[in-house]
């Protein structure tokens, strides 16, 4: 079991050397430091959402509210400000919006019992429909003077590093000490391993589903102020993209089995690596955008069957005969 | 008569080694009703899977109409003419009568009209009072057997086994049933069935089969069966053979009152379950399979949803108590360690040491926000020690050991927690024998420590060697006790079988 989990890793990360070391030779200006500087900025939003999501599928659950999580409460700090509202308050503002998605999110999967892929489903579209019905006046929502300074979350560089790799290194270190040093973190990967024997133990297992999906929704709001940073505007419509299908597949890829309690944000970082240089390379090459979705339609499918594979979920295959 | 349509020979079956049946003879004749009788475990079930292709031979052979063959699957079974009707039935429950009937031969086009035209001839062929166009989920239990009976005889079965068929039927239906199964018996079909109450077996049966431990004890024609002769036959081991030992010499007298469950409803497994379980010794429970015996535990300690609680009152220590999920249950003291430890025991994919850690993270949760790798492994390795785990380092992963060091792990997962009410469900099932004996010494060192200690078990052999007392459940409740000195293996299987 061990063995095959980390040459699962392995390829992967062979998989992503190779790629880039190919892209680097034959691709030109694939190595220049400007394109390198795209890619991480790209990269780096698509590893945090990749954390959120993370730690709930280590949980054993999914979340595809996660790109809402990002585009509303986000806007909601670029519109609160430009309507004159302070930072400080927009930002609490927006925290609140975030956490109040992961409360619903938690509480339909934990205590309703919805699974999470409807539940998250339903929640995702309600939240992307509120903003763009309620909260935005224009589906790009704009920087104004107020903001000034806070670009600075995904802009320039901080010791020679840029500021939105900096900030996916300071996300990483945060979930990574939640899931391995904290208890919370032991009982996210005791539910995702075997949710009724954590039921049994003693474990309240509903309170840290719910807490899960908090910590999603929060992840994907800090990810969502990054990239709005990095821009200098928040364009909402990026719900309609297929940007929650790379984020799952950094996560498959990486390593993180769907059948939960498995990997951690390592697996996030070389699934990122991966998807990152795939689609920066699919860029320059000029790959139009259907071919894009082709190829990642396939890559995905490659990488969930071979989940399938390598993970199986236990309780199915793993019974004993009835004497 | 004697005419063989199916005969079994040195059948043996291993399950990781440990024979479910072992050098079992069986034969079957035409046109007769056999039934097949044994405690829990006895190999019953596994026998009988063997005939319909569900379970596979390890040794042996078997022949069908004097030809040797052994069926692999379901389907090669279906064609040699064997059926069998699963205790869970295996009818689709959205579909029609006339649908389910049809299921797996329907023509490329499938018409509904003609096949509820067909249904409903067939059906009344068999004078079997079912509509073809209802939806097999509203059914009763009575008519749902039927449509599985209708099926068995469409596929031209000249064997059908029944698994159980009585237990969820209510007495009139029962009376139906029985009509049914002697109609098929004149058509010239064989029977097999699997059944607790014996008072069937020998109103209905040609012939009864007693198994014991996998192993055949007799067959003989029913009319020279009585209730006697059968409970003997199950339950007459050697007990200087087994491993258990002998029986108690002493018992330990009943501490303070832990549990005290009254009038515990929950249809339609717990009916009216009213019981008490004392401090610093064991209650053996003892029951069959569907006597309610893990339901009402499991509703003692929150493992059970709590939607599906009807009445009745738990009390523990004195303050009635009710658990929707188990953390609470936990942090009262109570442990409960699972009859199915695959499902519910224990975390596969982490280690020896980090399975019993979360043990004490999920009770003692206090000062232990952050996690701490020391106290992880001191503990791991102690817990290790005191229940003489057998693995290759205790960062091994609890998938990858025996089934009784999975046990053992579970079983300290629970003990690291410190309750002061411990259930054990089953707890030596799928165990190897050292370690049987190992943790009946560990069951016996909790209650000489005072706690009050729960063992739940269908085998009696187990129940005779642990308890102090012995409660019998049967359909849903207590329905008698004993103490460990006055009782024996026949009273207590008298009161357990209906």
């Amino acid at each position: 079991m061990k063995r095959v989990r980390i040459s699962q890793q392995e390829i992967v990360f062979a998989v992503f050397a190779a790629l880039f070391l190919s892209f680097s030779i034959f691709l030109n200006g694939f190595l220049s430091a400007d394109n390198m500087l795209t890619l991480l900025q790209n990269v780096a939003v698509l590893g945090i959402l990749g954390l959120g999501m993370a730690i709930v599928v280590i949980g054993r659950g999914i979340d595809l509210s996660l790109i809402a999580a990002l585009a509303v409460p986000g806007g909601l700090v670029l519109q609160m400000v430009q309507n004159g509202h302070s930072l400080p308050a927009s930002l609490v503002a927006a925290g609140l919006l975030a956490i109040a998605v992961g409360l619903v999110n938690g509480w339909l999967i934990a205590y309703a019992e919805v699974p999470p892929l409807f539940a998250t489903l339903a929640s995702g579209l309600f939240v992307a429909g509120l903003g763009q019905a309620a909260l935005f006046q224009l589906d790009v929502v704009q920087w104004s003077d107020g903001m000034a300074g806070f670009e600075r979350l995904g802009q320039g560089s901080i010791l020679g590093i840029p500021t939105s790799i900096v900030m996916f290194a300071i996300a990483c270190v945060v979930v990574f000490v939640l899931l391995r040093k904290t208890r919370w973190g032991a009982y996210i990967y005791a539910i995702g391993d075997n949710p009724f024997a954590a039921r049994v133990t003693g474990i309240p297992s509903r309170p840290i589903i719910v807490l899960q999906y908090v910590v999603a929704a929060l992840i994907g709001c800090f990810a969502g102020l990054v990239m709005a940073a990095s821009v200098n505007s928040m364009p909402t419509r990026i719900f309609n993209s297929t940007l929650i299908y790379d984020v799952i597949l950094v996560v498959v890829l990486g390593g993180i089995g769907l059948s939960g309690g498995r990997g951690g944000v390592v697996n996030v970082i070389i699934g990122t690596l991966l998807i990152g240089t795939m689609l920066n390379g699919m860029t320059i090459l000029n790959i139009p955008y259907a071919g894009q979705n082709l190829i990642k339609g396939l890559v995905l499918l490659v990488a969930v069957i071979t989940d399938t594979f390598l993970n199986p979920r236990n309780e199915e295959t793993a019974q004993q005969g009835d004497i | 008569m004697n005419d063989l349509v199916l005969s079994l020979s040195k059948a043996t079956k291993l399950y990781a080694g440990v024979p479910a049946i072992d050098g079992v003879d069986f034969d079957l004749r035409r046109g007769e009703i056999h039934a097949l009788v044994g405690e829990n475990g006895a190999g019953k079930s596994t026998l009988t899977k063997v005939m319909a292709g569900v379970v596979t031979l390890t040794s042996g052979g078997m022949t069908v109409d004097g030809v040797d063959v052994t069926p692999k699957t379901p389907l090669e079974a279906r064609n040699l003419g064997i059926a069998m009707v699963f205790q869970e039935n295996s009818l689709v429950p959205t579909m029609t009568v006339a649908q389910n009937l049809f299921l797996g031969q329907e023509k490329f086009y499938n018409r509904l009209r003609g096949i509820y035209i067909a249904a409903q001839q067939f059906l009344q062929s068999l004078n079997f009072d079912v509509t073809p166009t209802a939806t097999v989920g509203g059914l009763g239990a009575a008519k749902k057997q039927m449509v599985e009976i209708a099926r068995a005889v469409l596929h031209k079965a000249k064997v059908i086994i029944f698994d159980e068929p009585t237990a969820t039927l209510t007495p009139e239906e029962k009376k139906y049933f029985f009509d049914l199964v002697k109609d098929l018996k004149r058509r010239g079909v064989s029977i097999i069935f699997i059944s607790h109450a014996l008072e069937e077996a020998l109103l209905l049966a040609d012939r009864i089969t007693v198994l014991r431990d996998g192993k055949h004890v007799v067959t003989d024609d029913a009319a020279r069966f009585d209730r006697a002769r059968i409970v003997q036959a199950m339950v007459g081991r050697d007990l200087s053979n087994t491993l258990y030992g002998a029986r108690k010499a002493t018992v330990r007298p009943s501490g303070k009152r832990v549990l005290t469950v009254q009038n515990l409803k929950m249809a339609p497994m717990v009916k009216n379950n009213s019981l008490s379980v004392f401090a610093g010794q064991i209650t053996g429970v003892f029951g069959l399979v569907g006597a309610g015996r893990t339901e009402t535990f499991k509703i003692v300690a929150g493992v059970m949803k709590r939607d599906f609680f009807h009445g009745g009152e738990v009390i523990l220590d004195d303050k009635p108590v009710r658990y929707r999920v188990p953390a609470p249950a936990v942090q009262a003291g109570i442990a409960y360690v699972t009859e199915d430890r695959k499902v519910e025991g224990f975390f596969e994919t982490a280690s020896i040491a980090r399975n019993i850690y979360l043990g004490l993270l999920a009770k003692f949760p206090r000062g232990r926000a952050w996690l701490s790798r020391r106290e992880s492994t001191s503990t791991g390795k102690s817990w290790i020690e005191r229940l003489k785990v057998r693995a290759i380092g205790d960062e091994a992963k609890v998938v990858e050991l025996s089934g009784g060091n999975q046990q053992k792990v579970v079983i300290a997962k629970s003990l690291i927690q410190d309750p002061e009410l411990i259930i054990f469900d089953e707890p030596t099932r799928g165990v190897d024998v050292g370690a049987i004996v190992e943790i009946h010494e560990l069951i016996n060192s909790l209650a000489d420590k005072g706690k009050a200690v729960v063992v739940i078990s269908s085998y009696l052999p187990e129940i005779m060697a642990l308890s102090d007392r012995i409660l019998v459940c049967r359909q849903g409740k207590v329905v008698e006790e004993f103490s460990a000195l006055e009782a024996t293996e026949e009273a207590i299987m008298y009161a357990a079988i209906h």
